[in-house]
């Protein structure tokens, strides 16, 4: 067709001088940046020195310093740079520790003992003691006031310190992996006299100056246990609610690395060379949630039709712009007791018609209840919906904003959507999967389940306890209720002089945060 | 009467370029979504490519979806819910200005001090604060569209029945007893339609805006519909890679608005004229 192709040529070209004439006014002006046309990818041993200004997502009025409620991702950031817990995940998702130097169970998993560093210190030179960890939990499991790591440390019962360095956590019930539970990043240990006022911890940045919703600045910890660790003497963080705001910023060197790159910028942003992209593989996951106690999903039949009708592939295209990795309805891909022997779900739109004829419901009619919760949410709604189609299912979209998704009928919706960070098995099924869970939005509550997950939690055998897994993941697996159709990658942005930024696999964007393995090559450092 | 205005308006050059710009437009949107997926292949949900890549003639949008199409099946909802919440508007205040201005007394006073507590509420935001409580639908798009229009026309028509009522075929038809509502309908709004016309080019103009904003804004026209308020949100994070999934819905709303505004101006250009002429 002729007069598409000269229609088309006109806009590309036009569009992309644009482009370019935008992205090259920063190099033009020179922003007083010594050698910005110059940067090149860093190479060698890190080097000390600079400041980094990151571009963060989300965040507002409401951000807070308090390191056990971190809720939107620059109150991540901060948590993860000010304070550190016990253990961690690291860029592998492998358990390791940070406060703690070991963590140990005793052979019933009822009490676990944590060893303290040798020579940690606070921000403010003090080092740390066991009482202070004894604090720290109080202050998180405070019956009054409990903190959200509170939630998932039901079955602690005191914490009770038992040497020079050492804390004893005794427990109500066996649990295997407790150790598991303590390497979150909203369990940070601070200072028996700990004020939010005067934010100290153990990390590898101290506070410098606050601004809620607006900035935040951090300065090198002189004290911090790592040798050489943190390379860099300045952390700015800057909030961003708007997408295009902050990639501006980057473009126009405004700030050195940027989290959560749109999936339909990626390519624009890899074409520039000043740029780099981070692409990371991640365990995250954004279901279609089912509640399974109420029609139609209370009918199993038509919760596995839903599951067929989707097609995965598609869906990760036409949302993800490719960038992810196909799903089986099973979360927590990273856990060592994955069962990926199960045959990988496939679209079948026969067996669709076959499965909702047997259920009564040839014409199945549902709503779908759709918020931009999470980048591509609204986005997977309208691909899904489309999907259903083929087989004559009608999905009607109910497109409320974000409050009211999470206001009083959040978890409640019948057919809804959800997002959750990399988890192992048993903690996700904690939060996510049991009757006592606090956000169990499919209310999934199938007896046999709880039952082979309560005897999984008290079995230390490992080979013993991974068999019980398996068997709850096939149970989910048949009758569960959330359409696990996708692990997107984490996808963030910086600058090419800056280094020690790796993919990640938590799904906590910029490396997980820990920009104390981050340093500035030539051409970076304002 | 009503005939010779709008032949005097059609006379002028800027009716010509405002009826051929409308024309195009309104001829777009209805032959669009009616034989879109005939020129182009697909169905306005159907996926073409990846999101915003170069795949057909304007691109793909945010997931993939051929963007010509859904820019020609995107324009009709648009037309119709303006037209319907400028019909609503402008009937609904012609009727209570004229009953305003023809009775007087206390129920003009009623009237028209209603319809200025309605007038001190922005109308953008009276439209946020129903769709804020009752949700966005379609109906109650257009429903408030229209109601905020109407104190607005009301003010019109009011002060254009009150200049009519004095001469002597409204005193003779009173005097033959002929009842309110007739008077009303056969004297009164046959010498008062210029105005009106001028108001109903108007409020379509605005009721376009306003449905277009609202669909922008996402308390519109809701996804998966193709529509041009809502295209553009829903492109606007890739203006740089693939322009067109904006442009074309800029474009062809700003050429309606103008189209329309245009005759609008040429009726009231028309109008004025009019009534330099009889006086």
């Amino acid at each position: 067709m002729n007069p598409s192709s000269k229609y088309h040529r006109i806009g590309r070209r036009g569009f992309l001088g644009l482009a370019a004439g935008l992205a090259a006014v920063p190099v033009l002006s020179g922003c007083g940046r010594a050698a910005d046309a110059e940067a090149s990818a860093p190479a060698g041993p890190p080097k000390r020195g600079g400041m980094l200004r990151v571009g963060v997502t989300g965040g507002g009025s409401s951000d807070t310093l308090d390191p056990h409620i971190p809720a939107t991702n620059p109150d991540i950031a901060r948590t993860i740079n000010l304070y550190e817990a016990l253990l961690y995940r690291d860029n592998q998702f492998r358990l390791r520790p940070l406060v703690a130097e070991s963590v140990v169970s005793s052979p019933d998993a009822t009490v676990w003992t944590a060893t303290i560093r040798k020579g940690i210190k606070f921000h403010d030179g003090r080092p740390v003691m066991p009482r202070d960890v004894v604090a720290s939990f109080r202050r998180i499991t405070d019956p009054d006031d409990p903190k959200t790591g509170a939630a998932s440390l039901s079955m602690l019962e005191s914490v009770v310190p038992t040497g020079d360095r050492t804390v004893e956590f005794r427990l109500s019930q066996a649990t295997a992996g407790f150790d598991d539970y303590l390497g979150q990043y909203s369990l940070g240990i601070v200072p028996a006299d700990f004020d939010v006022k005067k934010p100290i911890g153990t990390g590898p940045f101290r506070m410098g100056t606050f601004d809620a919703g607006l900035q935040s600045t951090f300065l090198r910890n002189e004290h911090y246990w790592v040798p050489d660790q943190p390379y860099l003497d300045k952390l700015v963080l800057t909030n961003f609610t708007e997408d295009d705001a902050r990639i501006n910023a980057l473009l126009s060197s405004q700030v050195d690395v940027i989290d959560q790159v749109p999936v339909a910028l990626i390519d624009v942003l890899r074409s520039d060379e000043r740029i780099r992209i981070l692409n990371s593989r991640t365990g995250t996951w954004q279901p279609f949630t089912m509640r399974v106690d109420r029609p139609p999903f209370d009918d199993v039949r038509v919760r596995q039709a839903l599951r067929l009708v989707i097609d995965r592939e598609q869906m990760i295209n036409q949302v993800l712009s490719g960038q992810g990795r196909v799903a089986n309805d099973l979360y927590a891909p990273y856990d060592p007791a994955y069962d990926s022997t199960l045959p990988q779900r496939r679209r079948d739109l026969r067996k669709v018609r076959g499965l909702l004829a047997a259920a009564g419901k040839p014409n199945l009619e549902v709503e779908l209840t759709t918020a931009p919760i999470q980048a591509g949410a609204v986005e997977a709604a309208q691909v899904f919906q489309r999907q259903a189609k083929d087989a004559g299912i009608t999905i009607r979209l109910h497109k409320v904003d974000t409050t009211t998704f999470f206001g009083e009928n959040y978890k409640n919706w019948d057919f809804a959507q959800s997002f959750w960070y990399t988890r192992n098995y048993l903690p996700q099924v904690n939060n996510g999967a049991l009757p006592s869970s606090p956000i169990n939005e499919t209310h999934f509550g199938d007896p046999e389940f709880t039952a082979i997950i309560a005897k999984a939690q008290g079995t230390v055998d490992t080979a013993e306890r991974t068999k019980l897994l398996h068997q709850a993941q096939r149970i989910e697996y048949e009758r569960g209720g959330d359409i696990i159709w996708a692990f997107p990658n984490q996808v963030d942005a910086y600058q090419v002089y800056v280094a020690g930024l790796v993919p990640d696999r938590t799904g906590i964007p910029l490396s997980g945060y820990q920009f104390r393995n981050a340093w500035l090559g030539q051409g970076g450092g304002a | 009467m009503s005939g010779g205005l709008l032949r005097r308006a059609l006379g002028l050059r800027q009716a010509k370029i405002g009826l051929t710009l409308t024309g195009i437009v309104v001829l777009l949107a209805v032959a669009g979504a009616l034989f879109g997926n005939m020129i182009t292949g697909y169905q306005p949900d159907d996926f073409s490519g990846k999101p915003f890549h170069a795949n057909g003639m304007a691109g793909t949008d945010g997931v993939g979806r051929d963007v010509l199409t859904r820019f020609l099946d995107g324009g009709l909802d648009l037309l119709g819910y303006g037209l319907a919440a400028t019909a609503i508007g402008v009937l609904l205040g012609a009727a209570l200005g004229m009953l305003a201005g023809y009775t007087g007394g206390w129920l003009d006073g009623l009237i028209m001090r209603g319809s200025d507590v309605l007038l001190s509420i922005p109308q953008l935001v009276f439209a946020l604060l129903a769709i804020a409580m009752i949700g966005p639908k379609g109906w109650l798009l257009i429903l408030v569209i229209g109601i905020t229009h109407a104190p607005r026309v009301a003010r019109v028509a009011r002060q254009t029945t009150v200049g009519v009522i004095g001469q002597d075929y409204i005193k003779a038809a009173q005097l033959y007893g002929m009842p309110r509502r007739r008077i009303l309908l056969r004297e009164v709004l046959p010498n008062i339609t210029g105005p009106l016309m001028v108001e109903l080019g108007l409020r379509l103009t605005y009721s376009i805006g306003y449905v277009a904003s609202l669909s922008f804004l996402g308390l519109g026209i809701q996804p998966p519909a193709a529509d041009w308020g809502l295209m553009i949100n829903e492109n606007r994070i890739a203006l740089v890679v693939q322009p067109w999934g904006v442009v074309l819905p800029v474009l062809a709303i700003a050429v309606l608005t103008v189209g329309t505004n245009l005759i609008t101006d040429s009726l009231a250009a028309a109008a004025a004229r009019r009534t330099t002429e009889e006086s």
